[in-house]
């Protein structure tokens, strides 16, 4: 017996076994190329994961946030290439929690909005200035926007077809389009209490600490199978001290990733968890750089072809790893965090996490 | 493999928060010179107090004088100790290792003349693997226990014996027959014994500063009664790696250096150094936060029965070397020349991890055993 996380179990089961239908090697390869994956984006809204976490009557699937983190790392463990925390536990929860209505389509929002102007009049919000790395901006059907106005966070649920889109990719080909806004007008209303840019970029942290927890673990079993597959010296180089190494050392990072992630999703369930989430994104950060060039290292030149997947999760990583706080962000973070609870509070921190710093 | 989040229930949190209050009123910051982990100060008076609280022992069964407390329990109040740095080196092998071994597999008189001891605190255990010729290949240990009419008669050596000219009882993995070819782990069994005993002679191998911890005991025709044989003739190795199991995973493996850590906040804070470490801090309190639910949920595991040795390697190997890492970053970003007989205690501690961290990636099977033991389990493979 082991202590229940909290998460549905049916929705691991479901979650894994479409998208090991859906997201084979080849289809993942195909949607980089193509820009997009519009069946694979079609099967998983069918069964209504993108909407787990926002209640039934707002348009959601209701569910926890821990049942929606879970399809991220699944999403992450499969290199899924839809806008899963775009469309969800980001642009659904903003939309959400200002009234807006949930599109049946894909929502993305802008990671990094703070050079927009709004100006609001009424219940309309007019935008000006470009944003870029918007994640998947060309296959949304509503840009979830969160803007502060006169101290109040509004959000604008803007239609792309207002603004100019001009695609480009991360080192993965995931799309992150350069958007302008320039003269867009959206519905614009103001956000429930505790949804701000601080509590969104925490939640854009934590939904990528869930899809890397989720491609780590991926790359970690692939580079076990591999190595105990491939002969060399007569044996499976798996059996070299030099190996193991690799071996182990991918392995702990994808365990401290996952319960990283997991922990964070736990407390953000409940409450307040910006130093859970903070530590999670810095430890998923870290753990995709180590964990990389391990799995790199094992697989040898193979790793680095296009026809072997590893570089689906290994190129996610390493943009993922940048998306919403990198190291820097986070380290400061956590560092004021420590150094305010000064040495007689350091360890109850690490023991007690957000709940001694409230 | 699987490590499942946990989290303290409230009445755990009552027992981390009672040994808290306990350390605060028996060891204050500023009143003792804080040890390094487990290698920490024998004060046997120290081990004496923690076992009238329970403290010791506590997960051995009441009725040889235990508290019947969870693995999670022992975490607990091991965690706290070792942040501390409390003095912890007199009970610390009977508490972790041998108290479950006697346990396990010991005899009703052993687990009477041993358990009890071991929770009020009294005796000290070294433990007897290493050989001149055997380190990380341990299977192949020749001290030799010769079967007479009564009991054994050993001749050999054990090195690198912690402890061994303070502690009480010597727990040895010996040759009981000979190698037979092909399997070098039958034969083997485990012997207690008194450390005291004729013919058994003790003589230190100093530490790298001159120190004494590590020794090298030599048999000569030293008798030990049957009655000190552990479990069962020949069962030796089995024995020795479920010991191994109670080794790896726990606080002992990461917390080494908190106490240093700890420090430099103290001395930094409110200097111009603040600034420079608070992004250390940053990635410290996250890393260490991350490996701690790690070793808490082995400890949970543990409880539900299971005997989870992969995920114990793994938090090991990835634990000591985490303690070296922080060592490195320290010594990196504060740019001075520490010295062991600084005023600072901070760079008194510095100096000392420096030192003597090098071992920490090696005692109780180095990383690199590790490694082979956990890659195999990675496999599914039986280790």
């Amino acid at each position: 017996m082991t202590e229940a996380t909290g998460v549905d179990e049916l929705v691991t089961e479901t979650a894994d076994r479409l998208f090991t239908q859906i997201c084979d090697h080849e289809a993942v390869q195909n949607a980089e190329a193509a820009g997009a994956a519009p069946e694979i984006w079609s099967a998983f809204a069918e069964t209504g994961f993108p909407w787990i976490s926002i209640d039934e009557d707002r348009g959601g699937s209701g569910g926890t946030l821990l049942d929606a983190l879970e399809v991220l790392r699944l999403v992450g463990y499969h290199a899924a290439p839809i806008p899963a925390a775009e469309t969800g536990v980001l642009g659904g929860w903003l939309l959400a929690s200002s009234g807006h209505e949930i599109p049946a389509g894909p929502v993305t929002v802008l990671p990094n909005g703070n050079n927009i102007t709004a100006s609001v009049s009424g219940d309309q919000m007019t935008l000006a200035g470009t944003c870029t790395r918007v994640p998947w901006a060309r296959i949304a059907e509503r840009i979830a926007i969160l803007v502060e106005v006169d101290g109040q966070s509004m959000v604008a649920s803007v239609d792309p077809k207002d603004c100019v889109i001009q695609p480009m990719t991360n080192m993965a080909g995931e799309p992150r389009d350069t958007v302008c806004f320039d003269g867009a007008i959206a519905p614009a209303s103001p956000c429930l209490a505790g949804v701000n840019p601080e509590s969104f970029r925490f939640r854009g942290a934590l939904s990528r600490a869930a899809l890397m927890a989720g491609a780590i673990e991926k790359m970690s079993q692939l580079t076990v199978t591999y190595t105990n597959d491939r002969i060399q010296f007569g044996r499976p180089v798996a059996r070299f001290q030099a190996v193991q190494q690799h071996l182990v050392w991918s392995a702990q990072e994808a365990a401290l990733a996952r319960m990283a992630a997991e922990t964070a999703g736990r407390e953000a369930n409940r409450g307040p968890a910006f130093f859970e989430i903070a530590a999670a994104k810095l430890i998923t950060n870290q753990a995709a750089a180590r964990a990389t060039k391990a799995c790199h290292q094992a697989h040898g030149a193979m790793g680095m072809t296009q026809e072997y997947p590893l570089h689906h999760y290994s190129r996610r990583l390493w943009s993922w790893r940048k998306e919403y706080g990198g190291d820097a962000e986070w380290s400061k973070w956590l560092g004021n965090a420590a150094v305010s609870q000064g040495a007689e509070g350091l360890y109850a921190l690490v023991t007690g996490g957000s709940s001694v710093l409230s | 493999m699987r490590f499942t989040p946990t989290e303290l229930t409230e009445e755990e949190l009552g027992l981390q928060q009672q040994v808290r209050d306990f350390l605060q009123e028996e060891l204050p910051p500023g009143s003792h010179e804080p040890c390094l982990g487990m290698a920490a100060n024998k004060d046997k008076a120290f081990s004496l107090k923690m076992a009238e609280r329970g403290w010791v022992g506590m997960a051995l069964p009441k009725e040889w004088g235990g508290s019947d407390r969870t693995a999670v329990d022992r975490f607990i109040v091991v965690e706290e100790m070792l942040r501390w740095g409390a003095p912890v080196g007199h009970h610390w092998v009977g508490d972790r290792q041998t108290g479950n071994v006697i346990l396990k597999f010991g005899t009703e008189e052993q687990r009477e003349r041993f358990l009890p001891a071991i929770c009020r605190g009294e005796l000290g255990f070294s433990i007897g693997m290493s050989e001149p010729d055997s380190g990380s290949d341990l299977a192949s240990v020749s001290t030799r226990a010769e079967q007479t009419t009564d009991g054994w008669i050993i001749n050999g050596t054990k090195i690198w014996t912690s402890g061994a000219h303070e502690n009480d009882w010597f727990v040895c993995l010996l040759r009981t027959s000979p190698m037979e070819d092909g399997n070098k782990h039958a034969g083997l069994s485990q012997l207690l014994i008194d450390l005291k005993s004729p013919g058994l002679e003790i003589s230190p191998i100093p530490f790298l500063d001159g120190s004494h911890h590590f020794n090298e005991v030599t048999f000569n025709e030293v008798f030990v009664p049957d009655i000190n044989v552990v479990g069962d003739l020949g069962m030796g190795w089995h024995q020795n790696t479920t010991e191994m199991a109670y080794e790896r995973g726990g606080p002992d493996r990461w917390l080494s250096p908190f106490s240093t850590v700890e420090q430099l906040l103290r001395e930094a804070k409110g200097t111009e150094l603040e600034d420079t470490v608070s992004d250390l801090f940053g990635e410290l309190v996250a890393r260490w936060w991350g490996i701690r639910n790690l070793s808490l949920s082995v400890a949970r595991l543990i409880d539900t029965g299971e005997a989870p040795s992969i995920e114990s390697s793994l938090v090991k190997e990835m634990g000591t070397r985490y303690e070296q890492e922080v060592v490195e970053k320290l010594v990196h970003l504060i740019d001075i020349e520490y010295s062991p007989d600084s005023d600072s205690l901070f760079e008194r501690l510095l100096a000392q991890c420096v030192v003597t961290f090098p071992g920490n990636t090696i005692r109780g099977g180095t990383i690199e055993i590790l490694r082979s033991v956990a890659s195999k389990g990675l496999k599914g493979l039986p280790v």
